[in-house]
């Protein structure tokens, strides 16, 4: 099995950091970011497999991040999960709308986190499989 | 005089033709029955007559003589009148039937006399109570529209066809109308089409029938937005019947203002409150899964655990030292302290969030004597939260140089915190140390509750008698700063 890129986006250090390591763990490539500006120039060039990035970051929000990463053809396919310390920051129809595979709150636990990671990077593959 | 003259004149000529035509009368009745004797009819009956004659001569006197007492009686009544009037009176020339009726007629006019003297009376104090309630009415709307005048808030009446009764100055300003010469004048055509949703708001709450109405209207002027609590209530007449509506609109802007800060200092309080508790909670579980696979990076866990816990006590205390300030509820506890050594204290607190941000931190040689009286806890806080600011607010490579300065003249000791950071735009650092703000363009930069500076400032000011000051340029950096009385000096003036 080809070893898995994520994407993390927090402009918390220690978020970036724990998850990294439960990632790496568990067989995983990370790649990193502070702000959705820095995450969309990496996804571009590094083209993750998934994303999991924090919704309210300076310079560019994960809203933001995910609007532009639909819009380019390239990255509007990755899957992304929502990280957010505001329950009703995102509503359904902005989930639907701009593809969000999932929404966790903080404070998330990062074994549920990995268990939602490998659930949409499967049901990815089984699309892929079908097509 | 000339009215008992008139009455006997008429009494007279009423007398005569009264004689005269019962004389007339008996003389034809003489005549025909002269005829009817010489005609047979009666012959021989002299005696009759003769006895008719007599009765005819006797009737005429006895008329003359009945008409000439009636008119003596009436020219009595008529010198009665007259004399009455001059006020004597001789009742004993009239008969007592003619007194009976002139009692009575008196009595009539002496009762409608008295009942005109009364109601005239009457008339006199109706007039005078109703001057005084004009008065009272006058005094009272000229108070009603000294108070509607004074009032803040636009105060506008109008009558059941919308026409204008009253406005204050404040609804004249407001609404762009001369609110002094516009009375009776219908409003929508004082009122400028900019301020149609009022417009349409006083009519279409007319149609809730008397019942009041509010609603939120916002106006824009010089690209300002107002907002306006505004409330329309109905003046209804004796039969309930709306026959006007007073509006009154209360400015809310600051309120608005106000409110949306406490809303977003919810939002980001719990955005700062759980972001630590994220990193602890996320931390300790890795732990408990043995993720942290050596003694090193357990350790490296357990610090940022025991460093998130802090900065969530921080937090905590932040949001409630400020309500226990504000309330009066905080205990102080000031002492002897060296503001040196709270310095080097929260350097060291502080150092393990701007190493994250690689940021340097630049202290200076502690001065000696700079001792001042004050509570530890809470000026260490104040210490912190502008360190923490500084650094929050600093690109990763930056620098926070923090520096005292005693001012002997003034027996003060001044800290001054400068940051490489983004700066703050010169409209917006009046409000920096304002309850909940939130400098606009610095948002992004980073998270906030809009607390912290306002905590340093009721600290500094309110419990030490101090005063914060900042100086700042947008892209360069910015400079926080307190000065506190030095304690040196307090102590040899209070001695």
């Amino acid at each position: 099995m080809d070893q898995k890129k994520v994407l993390i986006v927090d402009d918390e250090i220690h978020i970036v950091h724990v998850v990294a390591i439960k990632l790496r763990n568990n067989g995983y490539e990370v790649i990193s970011a502070n702000n959705g500006a820095e995450a969309y120039e990496l996804a571009c060039s590094m083209m993750p497999d998934i994303i999991v990035t924090d919704f309210q970051m300076p310079v560019m929000t994960g809203m933001e991040l995910v609007e532009k990463l639909r819009e380019n053809e390239q990255t509007k396919a990755i899957p992304v999960i929502m990280l957010t310390a505001r329950s009703f920051a995102i509503s359904k129809e902005q989930q639907e709308q701009l593809r969000i595979s999932d929404c966790l709150s903080k404070p998330f636990s990062p074994r549920e986190l990995l268990v939602n990671i490998e659930d949409i990077l499967y049901q990815n593959e089984l699309v892929a499989e079908t097509k | 005089m000339k009215y008992s003259g008139n009455i006997f004149i008429a009494v007279a000529i009423f007398v005569i033709c009264a004689a005269l035509f019962c004389g007339s009368a008996q003389a034809e009745d003489y005549n025909a029955l002269e005829s009817r004797v010489s005609a047979g009819i009666l012959n021989g009956s002299n005696i009759i007559v003769t006895a008719l004659y007599i009765a005819g001569a006797l009737g005429v006197i006895l008329t003359g003589l009945h008409m000439l007492r009636l008119a003596g009686a009436i020219t009595s009544i008529a010198r009665l009148l007259d004399n009455e009037k001059d006020g004597s009176a001789d009742n004993c020339e009239l008969s007592m039937l003619s007194v009976k009726k002139i009692n009575e007629l008196r009595r009539d006019i002496n009762e409608r006399l008295a009942g005109r003297d009364s109601l005239v009376a009457r008339y006199d104090k109706q007039i005078e109570e109703l001057k005084i309630q004009l008065q009272i009415s006058q005094k009272r709307e000229t108070n009603i529209e000294e108070i509607i005048y004074s009032i803040r808030d636009a105060v506008i009446v109008v009558d059941e066809f919308d026409k204008l009764l009253m406005a204050n100055g404040s609804a004249g300003r407001l609404l762009s109308f001369d609110y002094k010469n516009s009375r009776f004048k219908p409003v929508r055509e004082l009122i400028s089409a900019d301020r149609s949703e009022f417009l349409n708001f006083l009519s279409n709450a007319r149609k809730s029938r008397g019942q009041a109405a509010r609603k939120e209207i916002k106006f824009v002027d010089d690209d300002r937005p107002k907002i306006f609590d505004c409330i329309v209530s109905y003046i209804h007449d004796n039969n309930q019947q709306v026959c006007g509506a007073v509006a009154v609109l209360h400015d809310i802007t600051r309120e608005k203002e106000i409110s949306n800060m406490k809303n977003d200092f919810i939002s980001h309080v719990s955005h700062e409150l759980k972001t630590p508790l994220a990193s602890i909670t996320a931390y300790s579980e890795m732990l408990a899964d043995d993720e942290a696979h050596d003694e090193e990076t357990r350790k490296e866990f357990y610090a940022v655990i025991q460093n998130q816990a802090q900065r969530l006590n921080r937090l905590i205390e932040d949001i409630l030292n400020t309500s226990r300030i504000e309330s009066g509820l905080i205990k102080i506890n000031k002492e002897y302290v060296s503001l040196a050594i709270l310095i080097e204290e929260q350097l060291k607190m502080i150092k393990g969030y701007a190493d994250e941000k690689s940021i340097e931190i630049i202290g200076q040689r502690p001065i000696v004597f700079d001792q001042v009286y004050v509570d530890r806890d809470m000026m260490s806080q104040v210490i912190v939260n502008l360190l923490s600011n500084a650094v929050k607010y600093t690109r990763p490579g930056g620098s926070v140089k923090i520096k005292t300065e005693i001012d002997d003249a003034e027996s003060m000791i001044r800290v001054l915190i400068t940051d490489t950071g983004v700066g703050i735009p010169e409209d917006e650092i009046e409000h920096v140390f304002d309850k909940y703000y939130r400098v606009e363009t610095n948002k992004k930069q980073a998270q906030g509750t809009g607390l912290g500076l306002n905590l340093v400032k009721q600290i500094v000011e309110k419990v030490h008698n101090g005063r914060v000051f900042v100086k700042s340029r947008v892209g360069t950096g910015s400079t926080f700063g307190f000065e506190l009385p030095l304690a040196v000096k307090n102590t040899a003036a209070t001695a």
